[in-house]
């Protein structure tokens, strides 16, 4: 039972912990808002599919009208419209990463952020930046933003990140409005002040308060936290299902080890139903000393594991763990039912344990496996094949994950149910080459497997379970990475591209530099406020970039007029036809259908000209640059991989700020590198991800491993007596025994493997089809081999141990073969 | 109350199926009397374990039916047939008569408990005190001898007072001192208590003890002898029986 035990425990920990974390992982209010007690936010779109769906902004006109009539109600003492834009400080001819936001000086007054020194930005060209950069008031600074890098003063220091500018500089830059903050005056009631809000704006916009105004926070934020908390519930997930993994075998053992003592219990008057409880009650036992064990132990290390999330990148740097009881008292209960979960099985056996058992010397086990266990293993290995194919196919990577680690839990729970039924052939095979193997140990330790199935079955679940998880979880996210940069390379043919370089996007400064299809996305609103996804891009050079571009109607070459715009098919409509869109600066303009193209076949919603993207949205970033070959423009395409920034900036000295290059932020590289890494950040975060999943399943697998042959051996005693008495040495039992725990792991690693690598087969035949190009089976070896590795030392350890002790104490003896 | 304790009428039990079918009972008809002591011997595969385990309701005959103090055993669900061993039957077994996570005294309790019943603690000690065993009320089945367990096993059958105790090799793993301590304890059990013993046994001098002996022989009755024979005579017969097929 201790392994159970141990298990639960471990179980309800990270149960715990993972729901304090998902529990802490709340939205964090913007700090230059934090002192704003009311924010009315501009409209929310409405895109089902994104988590998080984007604002539709004010206009300029709007904004100030909402603000003054805001500022009008009673208790308000002024209402601030809230500007953000991008914008970062070029330091050394590289872009700082520490700050990509710029803010309106009027955020200031909001009170999230002060003055520290120096004077406010007054004029165009003067900043105020955070006093960690090391800037003092009066120093130039050069700063990046979507039109390049621009020289500045800085006039003074905050005390947070983000840059400071004259409003009219925040206007020009981030012409649409997403928020306005109320400024309340002293005394005034915010209960009150939300109310009369609320009324004023209707459907206009929304009224935020408390720790609702987190939804204001940075997207890139709340997809960064989103991500960690896909990570926590699936190793929740995971936990929960290793858990009552673990309890199942452990029972399941037990109740075949107590065979004749349940059998007796039946002689003397236990009814079946007696005994299916008290199984339960010894769940139920184990369960919640487990859970109390568990919360107390996950409460603990809670707070050092926020740390550790923050550090991978999984949460932004203000996350915090705080006690709260849900989560405690959810851990509480999930151990007892999660320990009942894992009896079910063994209590209805041991249940059906006929009172005949007790008569009966050595109850050797011939039982042949059931139809239902059959249909059972047979649907759950099928529903896992369909899961992993369904990873392949799925444009998400987080939910390919999910998926993925479905798909594992169906085809492990699927083989060790088939698993009585698989491992005689298995045996057999293993035999052939080794027949007179071994002498009489090796005869031992394969009839013994042979006659024992289940017994071997349930020793080698665990390995099984942590073999396959590791493999096809590992040997998935490699391959699909794989895949993906396999796809990319396909896409397009050959040469260089310009990437942004430490920063989000490409300024058009860095885009001037070199000559190429250069794509500005944006996002646009319909009047029944959906977000669509809109690529500004030049007729000209369009096509080298995205050659899979399938125009049906109209031309590409009409977007050169102001006002046009290519749809896809879904948008039902025709050439020539008015449609009316909502810009990043607020305004409505009633565009022209140019042209429509085939669903699909561009990577977004409708197509822009680049002008038009410009005009309205000042701070778009070009996401990448397809150079056009024999256009070297500025020598940039010569950098090579090397940072464009450092070589174009190598002979600046570092006083003069003002002379960073054009093409500050950007660098060049060829098409392969970039197909591999333009996803690297994601890619890092997901193979973090799976990761930690292995570990929580290897390290689970390996307590079971340990366990269940820690209970093996225990059982074995009186085998080994006999084996002993028969004349075997000391040696040739721990030989015996070793050999035994051996095969039982790689029994469990051969049917693992096995169950993987179909599954792993089966996902790339549909990534193949998905990305059009042969995908290498990736199988990570470094992993599996620390998995196997860990399974055996652990399982020699775990049969050693006890036999060992057995050998010493003389309990092998009967008392006669003492002299 | 009837006196007939225990009646088998026509009982045909088989194992295994198809060419692998083995008869272990053929027809066998037998009645076991209130306040008797009776002895049920054989060769190995004579059928003398199936006996007792059918009259036990252990296990069920194919044919024929079983009547344990006038209730048939037939039409009962396997939970009736539950409650009524706890109720009305004792069990002596060979080993293996104890859990070994409970006290003496726990075990003895053991089958009222499961009736839902606490029996009194002067019970179980007087229980335990009669087979001479009151010292030992707090240990745990390691911490006693093979025949100190064959007596709290038939302590836990005295408590209930069942209709009849079926003991299964009883004394078959103890010396001949403690063997004749078993014996002597079933036989009070019979004479100071009217209870009931059947006992399957294939050594004649524990057979001795009993008020009958039934002889088994290839699954049917092959010789019943209702007065008391000697050790010696009793082993004759069991040599008689096993040549005889041969």
């Amino acid at each position: 039972m201790t392994g159970a035990l141990v298990a639960v425990m471990i179980g309800i920990t990270l149960v715990t912990v993972a729901l304090l974390l998902l529990v802490a992982g709340r939205p964090k209010i913007p700090d230059r808002l934090a002192g704003a007690a009311v924010v009315v936010q501009a409209p929310v779109s409405n895109s089902p599919a994104d988590p998080f769906p984007p604002t539709i902004p004010w206009s300029q006109a709007k904004a100030q009208e909402w603000s003054g009539r805001l500022a009008g109600l009673p208790g308000v003492g002024a209402a601030v419209v809230d500007r953000h834009f991008y914008g970062q400080v070029i330091i050394g001819g590289r872009a700082s990463g520490s700050t990509t936001e710029g803010y309106g000086w009027a955020s200031v007054r909001l009170g999230g952020v002060h003055l520290v020194s120096g004077e406010p930005p007054r004029r165009p060209g003067e900043v105020v930046v955070d006093r960690a950069l090391g800037f003092r008031p009066g120093d130039p600074v050069t700063l990046l933003t979507a039109a390049g890098p621009t020289p500045y003063t800085v006039t003074g220091l905050s005390d947070r990140p983000g840059l400071l500018v004259a409003d009219e500089v925040a206007a020009r830059l981030a012409p649409g409005v997403t928020a306005i903050g109320l400024v309340l005056e002293p005394g005034a009631d915010t209960a009150a002040v939300e109310i009369d809000a609320r009324e004023l704006v209707g459907a206009g916009g929304t009224v935020l308060t408390g720790a609702e105004r987190g939804a204001l926070e940075p997207r890139g934020e709340a997809r960064t936290r989103w991500i960690g908390m896909q990570v926590l519930t699936g190793v929740s997930a995971l936990a929960g299902f290793v858990t009552v993994f673990v309890v199942a075998s452990t029972f399941a053992f037990t109740v075949t080890q107590r065979r004749r003592e349940l059998g007796l219990l039946r002689a003397i008057g236990a009814t079946s139903r007696q005994v299916r409880r008290m199984v339960y009650g010894e769940a139920l036992l184990v369960g919640s000393a487990g859970a109390v064990l568990g919360v107390v132990t996950g409460a603990a290390v809670a707070p050092a594991l926020g740390r550790v999330l923050i550090d991978a990148g999984f949460e932004p740097a203000t996350y915090e763990v705080r006690y709260s009881p849900l989560p405690l008292l959810a851990g509480l209960l999930l151990g007892p039912l999660v320990a009942l979960a894992g009896a079910w099985a063994a209590a209805r056996r041991a249940a059906r344990v006929s009172p005949l058992e007790a008569l009966r010397e050595a109850a050797v086990e011939q039982r042949r496996m059931g139809r239902t266990r059959w249909i059972t293993g047979g649907t759950l290995i099928a529903s896992g094949v369909v899961l992993a194919i369904a990873t392949a196919g799925s444009a998400d990577p987080q939910d390919g994950a999910t998926d993925a680690l479905l798909s594992a839990m169906a085809l492990v729970t699927g083989m060790v149910v088939l698993a009585p039924a698989v491992i005689p052939p298995i045996v057999a095979l293993w035999r052939l080459p080794l027949r007179r193997g071994g002498g009489a140990i090796g005869l031992l330790v394969r009839q013994g497997a042979r006659s024992a199935t289940r017994r071997t079955a349930s020793t080698a679940a665990p390995v099984l379970l942590t073999v396959a998880f590791a493999v096809l979880v590992a040997g998935m996210v490699r391959t699909s990475t794989a895949a993906y940069a396999a796809g990319r390379a396909a896409d397009v043919t050959g040469g260089r591209v310009l990437v942004p370089d430490d920063t989000p996007g490409l300024s058009d400064a860095a885009v001037a530099t070199v000559a190429g299809a250069a794509i500005l996305p944006t996002t646009v609103f319909t009047p029944d406020l959906r977000a669509l996804s809109g690529l500004g891009i030049d007729p000209a050079t369009f096509g080298q970039a995205a050659q899979g571009t399938r125009l049906t109607a109209g031309a590409l070459d009409g977007l050169r007029g102001p006002g046009a715009v290519v749809v896809t098919e879904s948008a039902h409509t025709g050439v020539g036809a008015t449609y009316p869109l909502t810009f990043a600066d607020g305004r409505l303009i009633a565009l022209r259908v140019v042209g429509v193209v085939a669903d699909g076949s561009i990577r977004a919603d409708l197509l822009l000209s680049d002008a038009t993207v410009r005009l309205h949205d000042p701070s778009a970033l070009t996401s990448a640059v397809h150079l056009t070959d024999g256009h070297p423009a500025n020598g940039l395409a010569n950098a090579g991989p090397a940072s464009a920034g450092t070589s174009g900036a190598a002979p600046t000295d570092a006083g003069a700020a003002d002379a960073a290059p054009a093409s500050a932020g950007a660098r060049v590289i060829d098409v392969a590198t970039w197909a591999a890494e333009a996803d690297s950040a994601e890619d890092r975060l997901v193979w973090l991800f799976t990761l930690m999943l292995i570990g929580v399943s290897a390290g689970y697998g390996a307590i079971a491993v340990a366990n269940t042959l820690l209970m093996a051996a225990q059982g074995r005693a009186s085998d080994l007596r006999t084996v002993r008495l028969a004349g075997a040495t000391r040696r040739q039992v721990s030989g015996y025994v070793a050999a035994e725990s051996t095969l039982v792991v790689l029994i469990g690693t051969l049917l693992g493997g096995l169950v993987a690598l179909g599954a792993l087969l089966a996902i790339r035949a549909g990534l193949s089809e998905q990305v059009g190009a042969a995908v290498p089976l990736v199988v990570p070896w470094p992993v599996i081999g620390a998995v196997v590795g860990l399974c055996l030392l652990l399982a020699l350890a775990a049969s050693a141990l006890p036999t060992g002790r057995m050998l010493r104490a003389g309990a092998l003896r009967p008392p006669e073969a003492d002299l | 109350m009837t006196t007939q304790t225990v009646v088998l009428r026509d009982v045909r039990a088989t194992y295994g199926t198809g060419d692998r079918q083995l008869v272990a009972l053929d027809g066998v008809s037998v009645t076991f009397e209130r306040g008797t002591f009776s002895a049920v011997m054989g060769p190995s595969g004579s059928g003398k374990s199936t006996l007792l385990h059918c009259a036990a309701g252990l296990d069920r005959p194919v044919t024929g039916s079983i009547t344990i103090d006038g209730v048939v055993l037939d039409g009962l669900t396997e939970d009736e047939v539950t409650r009524l061993r706890r109720d009305r039957i004792g069990f002596v077994f060979q080993a293996f008569n104890l859990v070994s996570s409970l006290t003496a005294e726990e075990n003895v309790a053991l089958p009222a408990r499961l009736a839902g019943r606490r029996p009194p603690a002067a019970d179980v000690a007087a229980a335990l005190t009669a087979v001479g065993l009151a010292g030992r009320r707090r240990h745990r089945p390691s911490e006693l001898s093979g025949g100190e367990q064959q007596r709290v096993a038939l302590a836990r059958a005295l408590i209930s007072r069942p209709a009849v105790v079926f003991a299964d090799e009883p004394t078959g793993a103890l010396d001949s001192v403690t063997s004749r301590n078993i014996l002597d304890l079933l036989r009070a059990l019979v004479d100071e208590h009217r209870q009931t013993v059947v006992m399957v046994t294939h050594d004649p001098v524990a057979a001795a003890r009993a008020d009958r002996i039934v002889f088994l022989a290839d699954g049917r009755i092959a010789d019943d002898a209702r007065v008391p024979l000697t050790a010696e005579a009793i082993a004759a017969r069991t040599t008689h029986q096993v040549v005889k097929p041969c």
